[in-house]
């Protein structure tokens, strides 16, 4: 009897959902169309915003003329940025650069008196419907002075380019270099010098689920409510209260169910404080909805990487430098500029090459704001490794995969500090390489991979490792910790609070897994309760692949102190000594009596009703709280300046094969292959979900997303008839298998699985087209191949 | 200036007259007139497939649709589907096989699939990804869809 086995502590739980292919437990609301998304919330006298944006990418405004909108039907208010500017004060930095090094700008809620990017809120309007609210935005009149704009990170670099903000004397948002080992000497000892670029174009995180808020305020507390699409609510929450001038008590985030999110609902957007202050105004609650234009203005991603890589003459990479340059759009209160600092830090990811220079320079352009996109630059890092691991392979003449193998971190090697200081916690890497080649037949395809080019057939095979840091913990920020309240009531249902939030993974399901578990209750009485600051303990929200590391500890550790309480007045209860109780199928049980039991719900009424009887032992409670705060993370520096921010280190081997039209330059996917490793898995059918997801999210990044800007600074990509992303019919064959190497750190052994998938498929898909044209001297440089991006890297030929 | 038009069409089986504005569309009728929210807005453009719902018999994007255009329609929304709080077989596979995340395609990839298994009961991989083609959808990566919908088939 297992359980009995597993009872050796105080009525310990009984362990069996761990692991299992759990399907979502709100999964009948989502199939019914019953889940309730921020768009979907509908409140009495409720009125709709609707934002006037800038059309032009750099203006100074002139005058604005609002009477008409005014006067326009239905229209209950129209703000503009002089008013909102005295009513409201800039909006909190997510992660302000200046404190770091770099330059502060102010942002607002609505333009003042410069527009710094097509796209930027001006002006918004409430009305009784959202036609009469966009009716009316587009009577207001305003008067752009134009400016020069500057679009490109390299050209805003020069010294004659426009200035974004008045004070900066460049557009250089944050420029920092990071040096370790002795790269001068290994550059020249090398027998090898590479060097090559990479340039990621600028892309969309683009959730099916457009953003959307609704204020409202009550007039007797004069307390908000926000209902919000937001990864992060207790985070919005301050930074609301500061930016509309609140108490922090007075301010309610409500987070319904998120329809994705990616990163790019993390705060705070301009009209995170925008449309409560227009609420405030107008007297009523009002919505606001954004639309598929205003989503793709979310941008991230642009960057170029120049590296170059000293290696031996068996493949061995002795040292690398990499310069980044990142195109990061106007200045946001959004943490998405910093994922070009993440890509340097995330290097060299998971290769044992500890003489890295590695330089990185986030440059204010009159784009669109960034926001974060998932892999937060890491997937960045993992492209350029990839590149520099092919460019070494070309080079020498070796295998692909036999060069990742000779460079990868040793499994004797952990903890391993990276040259970035990264500690890279645990796990197999090489074996983890081994299961993915031989998931994906890589011998045999080599073979057919020859035979096709005899028949003039382009295939190629990409190979890539992926280095996935979950959890973060951010001085100054935040993370790397969370909390929960586990609660059972007299008729035996629990309820989890949780600090986290779920975008759309299913991480309340894992949750209530782990809570059924520790508790022993029944995974059908259990009710995770996300995303409100009324009502939920503080956390950070989702991001960082960190819900179940972080959420799911937290909610473990409150569960067994739930537990060992109900366990010890079950013992009054039945005359049983603790020690021979086990809780489980929401019962607790005397092991080796199975018929002498007490069903959960019993035992939790027997607390608060007999609490002088049974429960004399123990606070007479339902309920326990605790906070999860992940180990293996260092915030004091070392000699170096290096920290290590990142709990957990899952990690991935992909294997990707395509076909390449040399006619067309059309590129088929035909199969991606992973080994995955994040430590102990709570649930492969959510696990998967997530790589499958993170992959075919690779694939578009790889193929066909690009958010373009034409000259005049305005985007030319507003629909999904240009932002493409991939459908169905697009999607190679994809497999899926597992190494389990649990943290040797984490509570339950879980590293963070969020993120998985994009780097390693990105890499991959790139890796494998380059493969397929290398025979005709192809040498793949720019992101996105699309059809004429992959002839023009046929046409530049190997130097 | 709007327009007022009075709209008549039954929704999962029960008949409305609604009065609204002449620009207004079918899936904000169905969201904001009758409340049925399952019917989802992702870009309004009739790219996504998050609105589509059934009109007079064929899956359609609500978003492409001016409301008074279905005057006189029959529609079907998510929530007309699932009958005597029996999930449709395709609404059962896709909780069963994770062919679900957030839930935000969903209701439309369940009327899609829902029509290609009306008129073909054993699609191959293939017919399957072709009819929810027009439904995008940013978390599975289609996988799971695909099992889900192959799974529905063989019930």
């Amino acid at each position: 009897m297992s359980d009995a086995a597993e009872s050796t502590g105080n009525g310990t739980a009984s362990g069996s959902l761990m692991g299992a292919r759990q399907p979502q437990i709100a999964g009948a609301r989502l199939v019914q169309g019953q889940a309730v998304f921020a768009a979907d919330v509908s409140l009495s006298g409720m009125l709709h915003a609707s934002i006037l944006r800038s059309p032009v990418p750099h203006a100074r405004i002139g005058r604005i003329d609002a009477d008409a909108a005014r006067r326009a039907p239905g229209v209950e208010y129209v703000l503009t940025g002089a008013e909102a500017a005295q009513l409201s004060d800039p909006i909190p930095h997510y992660l302000d650069p200046a404190p770091i090094g770099g330059k502060h700008a102010d942002v607002r809620c609505l333009a003042v008196d410069t527009v710094v990017y097509a796209g930027q809120p001006v002006a918004v309007v409430a009305a009784s419907s959202p036609n009469e609210a966009k009716a009316a935005a587009e009577l207001i009149e305003v008067d752009y002075q134009p400016l020069p704009h500057v679009l490109d990170a390299q050209a805003a670099l020069a010294p004659d380019a426009p200035r974004l903000y008045d004070g900066w004397d460049d557009n250089v948002v944050l420029s920092f270099g990071q040096k370790a080992g002795d790269v001068e000497a290994a550059f020249e000892q090398a027998e090898h010098v590479i060097s090559g670029s990479v340039s990621v174009q600028r892309s969309a995180a683009s959730p099916l689920e457009p953003r959307a808020y609704v204020a409202s305020w009550n007039a007797a507390s004069g307390r908000l409510t926000l209902y919000a699409a937001t990864q992060n609510p207790h985070t919005l929450r301050e930074m609301l209260a500061r930016s509309l001038r609140l108490r922090e008590s007075d301010v309610r985030i409500i987070t319904p169910s998120l329809g994705g999110a990616f990163g790019s609902k993390m705060p705070s957007h301009p009209e995170e404080t925008l449309i409560p202050l227009l609420a405030r105004l107008a007297g009523a609650p009002v919505r606001w909805v954004e639309d598929r234009r205003e989503s793709l203005l979310v941008g991230g991603r642009e960057q170029v990487h120049q590296f170059e890589v000293a290696a031996d003459g068996d493949g061995r990479v002795r040292a690398i430098r990499n310069d980044i340059v990142g195109s990061t759009g106007a200045v946001a209160s959004l943490p998405g500029w910093a994922m070009v600092l993440m890509a340097a830090l995330a290097m060299p990811c998971g290769y044992n090459v500890q003489d890295c220079e590695i330089t990185y320079t986030a440059v204010a352009t009159n784009k669109a704001p960034w926001n974060a996109q998932r892999g937060f630059g890491k997937e960045a890092a993992n492209l350029v490794m990839e590149r520099i691991m092919d460019a070494v392979a070309r080079q020498l003449e070796l295998d692909p995969a036999e060069v990742r193998r000779r460079n990868l971190v040793g499994a004797d090697a952990f903890p391993y500090t990276t040259a970035t200081g990264f500690v890279l916690d645990s796990g197999d890497y090489d074996a983890v390489l081994s299961d993915a080649l031989e998931l994906f037949g890589y011998e045999d395809e080599r073979r057919r991979q020859r035979a096709a080019r005899e028949q003039g057939r382009h295939l190629g095979i990409g190979v890539a490792f992926e280095v996935m840091p979950e959890g973060g913990a951010i001085p100054g920020v935040g993370g790397g910790f969370d909390s929960a309240t586990v609660r059972i009531n007299p008729s035996g249902q629990v309820t989890v609070l949780t600090g986290v939030t779920s975008p759309g993974g299913g991480n309340d399901t894992a949750l209530a897994q782990i809570v059924a578990d520790e508790l022993g209750a029944e995974l059908g009485e259990i009710e995770v309760v996300q995303g409100d600051t009324d009502v939920c303990p503080f956390g950070f929200g989702n991001g960082t692949g960190r819900s179940v590391v972080t959420g799911g500890s937290a909610a473990a550790l409150a569960a067994r102190d739930l537990r060992e309480r109900l366990v010890s007045v079950a013992a009054v209860m039945l005359e049983a000594d603790v020690g021979d109780l086990v809780a489980r199928g929401g019962k607790v049980v005397v092991a080796q009596e199975p018929e002498r039991a007490v069903a959960l719900g019993d035992v939790a009424r027997s607390v608060v009703t007999l609490s002088h009887l049974t429960a004399m032992g123990v606070e007479p409670s339902l309920e326990a709280s605790r906070v999860y705060r992940a180990p293996h993370v260092n915030h004091i520096p070392d000699e170096q300046g290096r920290m290590n921010p990142y709990p957990t280190y899952g990690n991935a081997a992909y294997a990707a094969l395509v076909e390449v039209d040399i006619e067309t330059g059309t590129v088929t996917p035909v199969r991606v292959a992973v080994c995955h490793d994040c430590g102990t898995v709570v649930n492969p059918l959510l696990v998967d979900g997530q790589i499958q997801g993170g992959i075919v999210m690779g694939l578009g990044v790889a193929l066909g997303e690009e958010v373009a800007y034409g000259a005049d600074g305005v985007p030319a990509v507003t629909t999904f008839a240009e932002y493409l992303m991939p459908r169905a019919a697009d999607v190679p064959e994809i497999l899926i298998t597992h190494r389990e190497t649990p943290s040797p750190y984490t509570l339950l052994g879980t590293k963070g699985a969020g993120e998985a998938g994009l780097a390693g498929a990105q890499a991959a898909i790139v890796s494998a087209v380059e493969d397929a044209i290398a025979p005709l001297g192809g040498r793949v440089t720019e992101l996105p191949l699309r059809p004429p991006a992959v002839l023009d890297a046929m046409d530049r030929r190997a130097t | 200036m709007s327009q007022q038009v009075q709209i008549r069409l039954r929704v999962n089986g029960d008949a409305h007259e609604v009065a609204a504005d002449a620009r207004t569309l079918l899936v904000d009728l169905i969201r904001d007139e009758l409340g049925l929210t399952g019917t989802h807005v992702g870009c309004r453009t009739g790219h996504c497939g998050a609105c589509t719902v059934v009109l007079d018999g064929r899956v359609s994007k609500s978003c492409t649709v001016l409301a008074a255009a279905a005057d006189g329609a029959e529609v079907t929304t998510i929530e007309g589907l699932a009958a005597d709080g029996v999930l449709h077989p395709v609404q059962e596979a896709l909780w069963q096989e994770h062919g679900v995340q957030c839930g935000f395609c969903t209701p439309g990839m369940v009327l899609a699939a829902a029509e290609l298994l009306a008129e073909n009961r054993s699609p191959v991989d293939d017919e399957i990804r072709r009819a929810i083609a027009g439904n995008l959808c940013r978390c599975t990566g289609y996988e799971n869809i695909v099992n889900a919908i192959r799974r529905a088939s063989a019930s």
